[in-house]
């Protein structure tokens, strides 16, 4: 993953809404529904939640139901912190110049 | 829903499929929603084909399951051309290649054709295995083929019968422009 991607990334889409707690799939979507104004498809978001997983940036928790929620790691969240400073320092650039 | 995940890797299928599923029944499956399923099917296996290539599990596609039932399938789509062939044989001396071939209707002319074609597909495809892994020596792709009694017979059929169309489609033409 490069460190500067589109801030509709799915991926980042989704670590962005697990900084805030764990969540099941439906309450990620929901969530990013909200803050970013996304629709993620269901094979989007579990495509994404995979990689993330296999990257070790989130873990699945013991299902409740038929519900499994997943949480941000340690390196998960330091991960998202450097991606959002990377694309903070961007977007202050570029409202900088723009406003320029 | 359920038959759409047939499509990712079993391994994925297995790991994540039941709670993709449950999501799909939570917000129900639109068209688009279909698509990002689909979609992310193909992303899987690129995943799983760009893993075994670099060094990882070596991929596997096939053999399917229920080779049986894939044979009855393939007959299925073969029996609207072998019926047509059959009465048109009886009645209007088809194999004649001087005849004029089916009814010259285009739609039905093609699928005619497709079917014998398709059923072959759908017939061999559950006797067939690829695997993608790296070697040695670089990175290479091996095709299994097992054979089961009823699949070869159903595609050993198919198979002649698009070969007998076609021919007398070749036939025909080669008279019409000799004429």
């Amino acid at each position: 993953m490069t460190d500067f991607q589109s801030s509709t990334d799915p991926g980042l889409l989704l670590l962005i809404s697990l900084a805030s707690g764990a969540k099941h799939g439906h309450a990620m979507l929901l969530d990013v529904e909200r803050f970013a104004g996304v629709r993620l498809g269901p094979g989007t978001l579990y495509g994404a939640l995979s990689r993330l997983e296999a990257a070790g940036q989130v873990e699945a928790l013991p299902a409740e139901g038929r519900r499994r929620p997943y949480r941000l790691t340690d390196n998960g969240r330091h991960f998202l912190s450097e991606r959002l400073s990377t694309l903070n320092r961007a977007v202050a650039t570029g409202l900088a110049r723009v406003e320029a | 829903m359920r038959w759409l995940l047939r499509l990712y890797p079993r391994a994925w299928r297995e790991r994540y499929g039941n709670e993709l599923a449950d999501l799909v029944d939570e917000t129900g499956l639109s068209p688009a929603g279909a698509v990002d399923v689909t979609r992310g099917a193909i992303n899987e296996w690129a995943v799983v084909a760009r893993d075994a290539l670099d060094g990882g599990q070596t991929m596997t596609i096939g053999p399917a399951r229920h080779p049986r039932s894939w044979a009855i399938i393939a007959f299925a789509l073969l029996a609207p051309t072998l019926l047509f062939l059959t009465l048109s044989a009886l009645h209007s001396g088809l194999l004649d290649p001087a005849n004029s071939w089916l009814n010259g209707q285009r739609l039905l002319d093609l699928a005619l054709v497709a079917l014998p074609v398709i059923a072959l597909l759908v017939a061999a495809a559950p006797l067939v295995r690829i695997e993608l892994r790296s070697a040695a020596d670089g990175r290479e792709a091996v095709l299994g083929v097992r054979l089961k009694a009823l699949n070869v017979l159903v595609g050993l059929l198919a198979l002649s019968i698009a070969g007998l169309l076609i021919g007398h489609i070749v036939f025909e033409s080669v008279l019409q422009l000799g004429a």
